[in-house]
């Protein structure tokens, strides 16, 4: 029963992002009209998720910042092409990954990583440290901070495409039916791709699995 | 590691990415940027065409539909619309001679009030002329070609009034070449070219061959012209040249290396 569950939130969107989609079609619908400062509240509730889908494809948190924001800049000059045939959050999500790509492939050859912070206060990331090792102070900082870096340099090595399903899929959670919509391509290449990202990244990140 | 802890799988490891998150401090500077950005937005003006696109999306037009209706648009105003100069002419051609009988967009030239302006520079001590006076007193064919057209009759064609114009502008600056035909007669031609004409001589029978100039130049080429001092080197060196060539010859025709012998034809 809850395999089926999870198995049909990773195909399709969840009532709930539905009901999430409709107030922000609302909301969008406010800004179309003219108010301006309807916007802001859209840019509060999607920028910590924006910034970490665009922070964990480029690995650089400079260029992270600056593409989110171009992202909702974007987002707000051509809010009036906005149908609602899609959910706000896809649509947004579609200029950020697109950006991003771009951005992508025109610096290929330039690839500086500048990490975030791990915020300790994360109960996952505390379970996951504590599973990991049982060092404190010092010692577990530093195996912190390699595990950050091992999980970027796997994830560079992938592909652009497929490092963005995983980000989409693992990171951010969205379902492969809304992969499929913000990079406009089939639910089975989706599938296809992060089986084979999963598969590199398996190879890569051996040493940490157990 | 301890050995004892559960299993620990790639989905667990990639979930602690989403702990990665900016300090509460970035968040700060990110609004601050993204509202500038925004702002500069609304400020700057968008460009035009990003209307039109936005009519197109509004409207759901099909993009071949729009792109049909924009080439009509263009094609009617740019295209098919005659020019000024275009629209002018048929009227002057259909009417009868205008006053000066002006080609229209000759005319607009000499009447447009920048030449006025210039010509009333130059006469500035007159008083200034009427546009009429100043198209007649600019000197040249486009305005004298009406007055010396008038009395033939021109087929109206905007080209026969160009050949009149500069006929009769060619008549007006030289009077002696104008009496007579454009381009002259045969018979006028060659008795002009006969005169020119020289009786034709050969060239080597103008050439003096005892003179010691001919001697010097010749003497190497041909031993004969040369002086008896110098006949004898002359033949010394053409002697050894002649057999170092037949040496040379000889040496590349047969080779001999090692048992082989070559001949070469």
């Amino acid at each position: 029963m809850n395999a089926s569950k999870a198995l049909e939130k990773t195909l399709v969107a969840s009532p709930e992002r539905k009901l999430e989609a409709d107030a922000d079609l609302a909301v969008v619908r406010q800004v179309q009209a003219g108010d301006v400062a309807a916007f802001d509240r859209l840019i509060g509730k999607y920028r910590e998720r924006v910034l970490g889908i665009v922070y964990n494809m480029t690995s650089n948190r400079e260029d992270a910042a600056d593409l989110a924001q171009d992202a909702f800049i974007k987002a707000f000059q051509s809010i009036h092409r906005f149908q609602g045939q899609s959910s706000f959050f896809t649509w947004l999500y579609r200029i950020a990954v697109n950006s991003t790509l771009s951005h992508l492939r025109k610096n290929r050859l330039r690839s500086f990583f500048s990490l975030e912070s791990i915020r300790e206060d994360d109960p996952v990331s505390r379970e996951l440290v504590d599973a990991l090792t049982d060092k404190t102070g010092v010692g577990r900082e530093s195996f912190v901070r390699e595990l950050q870096e091992k999980l970027n340099d796997a994830m560079q090595k992938l592909s652009i495409k497929h490092r963005t399903v995983v980000t989409l899929f693992e990171i951010d959670g969205l379902s492969h039916q809304e992969i499929a919509e913000v990079m406009d391509c089939s639910v089975g290449t989706v599938r296809s791709r992060l089986h084979y990202a999963k598969q590199l990244l398996q190879a890569e990140l051996q040493p940490f699995l157990r | 590691m301890k050995d004892t802890d559960p299993k620990i799988t790639l989905e667990n490891l990639l979930r602690f990415k989403r702990a990665e998150r900016p300090p509460p401090e970035f968040w700060a500077r990110f609004e601050s940027e993204i509202r500038a950005k925004q702002l500069a937005a609304i400020v700057v003006r968008r460009p035009w065409w990003d209307g039109i696109f936005a009519a197109v999306y509004r409207n759901h037009l099909p993009f071949g539909a729009a792109a049909a209706l924009a080439l009509t648009w263009v094609g009617v105003h740019y295209v098919g619309a005659p020019s000024q100069a275009e629209r002018a002419a048929p009227a002057r051609t259909a009417e009868s001679p205008a006053p000066g009988n002006v080609p229209a967009p000759i005319a607009q030239v000499a009447a447009s009030p920048v030449l006025v302006q210039d010509k009333a520079d130059i006469d500035a001590p007159r008083t200034a002329p009427s546009r009429q006076a100043l198209a007649a007193a600019i000197p040249s064919h486009i305005t004298q070609a009406p007055a010396a057209s008038q009395s033939e009759s021109i087929s109206g064609m905007p080209f026969a009034d160009g050949i009149a114009a500069s006929l009769a502008d060619f008549r007006a600056t030289d009077s002696d070449l104008a009496k007579r035909d454009v381009f002259g007669s045969d018979r006028e031609f060659e008795a002009a070219v006969a005169t020119a004409r020289q009786p034709a001589a050969e060239p080597l029978a103008q050439v003096d061959p005892s003179g010691e100039r001919l001697e010097r130049l010749l003497a190497p080429a041909l031993p004969a012209y040369s002086s008896s001092g110098s006949r004898s080197l002359v033949s010394d060196r053409m002697k050894q040249k002649a057999s170092d060539d037949r040496m040379y010859e000889s040496m590349d025709r047969y080779g001999a290396g090692g048992m082989s012998l070559e001949f070469r034809f």
